[in-house]
């Protein structure tokens, strides 16, 4: 029974643990690890008192209501000695709102480029609307927009070329490119540089470029990859409000940032990956709610301040 | 066909508003017509201007090389992108090919018309002179591959200008109307642009209707291709990482 209960602990964070021995009265030093807790649980809770916990482990939170629009399985990658993404299991619903939140290094960046199949996983799997990123890999790209990280632009093509290109290469009609080039320039307030070439504009107008290129194929999901780091405050809250937009349009989003309340703003769920690690995982507020936060942002370094007290 | 088009169309607006690859493939070329055009019209050389002609081709074709090699180098950012895309390697890389033999066909014009301005007289009659295009054409497929192979062993831009003058040289050198050496003449057997060289000076001397020709043209081909065809399978494994 004991290795039962056991394997049971094995499935909760850290933080989970302690919330679930505070519930069951039993004193833990805040210095023991994971492991020494789970034994010292093991020993004194039941079954059932674990399945009371308010605090479902991970595993059980992985899906919500709804149809998956991606689903990844033991994602391990693996950079020679170093471990960038570490057994990663997640589903995200579609139409669905996901940011994936981490301390630098954690191995957001190296998920997202696995799933839009820039880089191949060392292990596991990663399906994205039916198609194995590996193995499916051309249909898969029919259906994804990536944002990336750095602004990826042609500097000697204006902004309407450059998104007209990534139309194109998405067989989307010259009129419905036409279309959303007018309605995303609008949108985004570039319109009036619009005919500039790309090499002349700001970091932020870049950026607004990247999201836009990103968005012209009117992808089912899209990977925007802090699309709003180096924005002014102003454009950045344009920026959310557009990328709120796209939940009305029902697509699946999956958004990485370091601005933890564009996440809060924007999210439907949040995932917090730490050392490769998912960590964490749920609604901003049933997050804000276990750990007693008043923001995602006292969440967010309660998980991994561990990590910044490191200095890592 | 979509997408083969719009970087096409990419790929020639970076011809014209790309200052490096402005100047490397349309100024550089017109700039060494000009100044070979006036040094060897001097009777004093003994050098007939109708035997510098098909190497001032030759050497706008070669500089090729130099901005394909730049221009893959420093686009990696941009191809990761391109890669998350349902654009092919096929259409990204014939895109290369198609506007690089544009490109080559322009050079060609561009040398021919100022040469002419400047006294050269071709002996062949029009129809001759336009085999040239598609003979140099062809050759400008060797260009893409050198050019290919040496993004996939340059690590950054300035690399790649740098090593593709081991591909240059040679055959600026060996390959066009430098004087040769018995010894050197051998080894212009093994430099492609010896065969575009002999080739455009047959078309240029209306001497164009033999086997030597044929001989040229099947080598320039074969070499050609061969070159494009190691280049991107190199660059396709080792380069676009």
């Amino acid at each position: 029974m004991s290795s039962d209960i056991k394997s049971a602990l094995e499935k909760f964070t850290r933080k989970a643990l302690l919330e679930v021995a505070k519930q069951n009265n039993i004193n833990i030093p805040t210095n023991w690890s994971k492991s020494l807790i789970i034994e010292l649980l093991a020993l004194n809770v039941s079954i059932d008192n674990i399945q009371k916990t308010k605090i479902k482990p991970l595993e059980a939170r992985m899906k919500t209501e709804g149809e998956s629009a991606i689903i990844i399985r033991d994602l391990v990658k693996k950079f020679e000695d170093v471990t960038a993404v570490d057994n990663l299991n997640l589903e995200i619903m579609e139409g669905e709102l996901f940011s994936l939140l981490g301390p630098n290094g954690a191995g957001k960046t190296t998920t997202i480029n696995i799933l839009n199949g820039i880089i191949k996983p060392t292990k596991g799997t990663a399906i994205i609307a039916g198609f194995d990123v590996t193995k499916n890999a051309a249909d898969v790209k029919k259906i994804i927009g990536v944002c990336p990280q750095e602004a990826a632009v042609f500097s000697f093509l204006n902004a309407r070329e450059n998104i007209e290109l990534f139309g194109n290469l998405h067989s989307v009609s010259k009129k419905e490119i036409k279309e959303r080039t007018d309605r995303f320039l609008e949108l985004l307030g570039l319109v009036d540089a619009s005919s500039r070439r790309a090499g002349g504009y700001s970091g932020g107008m870049l950026r607004k470029l990247n999201l836009i290129m990103a968005l012209i194929s009117d992808p089912k999901i899209a990977f925007l990859d802090e699309p709003t780091v180096g924005m002014d405050a102003r454009a950045r809250r344009k920026t959310w409000e557009f990328i709120g937009s796209l939940k009305s349009e029902n697509k699946t989003v999956i958004l990485t940032t370091h601005y933890i309340e564009e996440a809060e703003a924007l999210s439907d769920r949040v995932g917090i990956i730490d050392y490769g690690k998912l960590v964490e995982l749920g609604t901003p507020e049933e997050l804000m709610e276990r750990y007693g936060a008043k923001n995602l942002e006292e969440v967010f370094l309660n998980i991994t301040g561990r990590r910044i007290l490191e200095g890592i | 066909m979509q997408a083969l088009g719009a970087l096409v169309s990419v790929e020639l607006k970076k011809l014209v508003r790309h200052p490096v690859n402005l100047f490397m493939n349309l100024l550089f070329p017109a700039l060494l017509t000009a100044v070979f055009m006036f040094t060897f019209s001097d009777p004093e050389l003994g050098m007939s201007i109708n035997s510098v002609v098909p190497g001032l081709v030759v050497y706008a074709v070669i500089f090729l090389i130099m901005t394909v090699a730049q221009s893959f180098s420093s686009e990696r950012k941009l191809l990761r992108r391109l890669n998350t895309t349902p654009m092919t390697s096929t259409e990204f890389i014939g895109s290369h090919i198609i506007s690089n033999m544009i490109i080559a066909i322009v050079q060609v014009v561009l040398v021919l018309v100022l040469a002419y301005l400047l006294g050269f007289r071709p002996e062949s009659s029009f129809e001759g002179i336009i085999i040239a295009l598609p003979v140099t054409a062809i050759f400008a497929l060797s260009s893409v591959g050198l050019g290919l192979i040496t993004a996939t062993v340059s690590k950054n831009p300035e690399m790649g200008v740098g090593l593709s003058f081991l591909f240059i040289l040679p055959q600026m050198f060996f390959g066009t109307f430098m004087p040769l050496s018995s010894s050197t003449q051998e080894i212009a057997k093994f430099i492609p642009s010896h065969y575009l060289f002999d080739a455009l000076k047959m078309i240029f001397e209306g001497n164009w209707m033999n086997t030597n020709f044929l001989l040229d043209l099947t080598v320039i081909s074969i070499v050609s291709i061969t070159i494009v065809v190691i280049g991107i399978l190199l660059f396709e494994k080792y380069g676009s990482e």
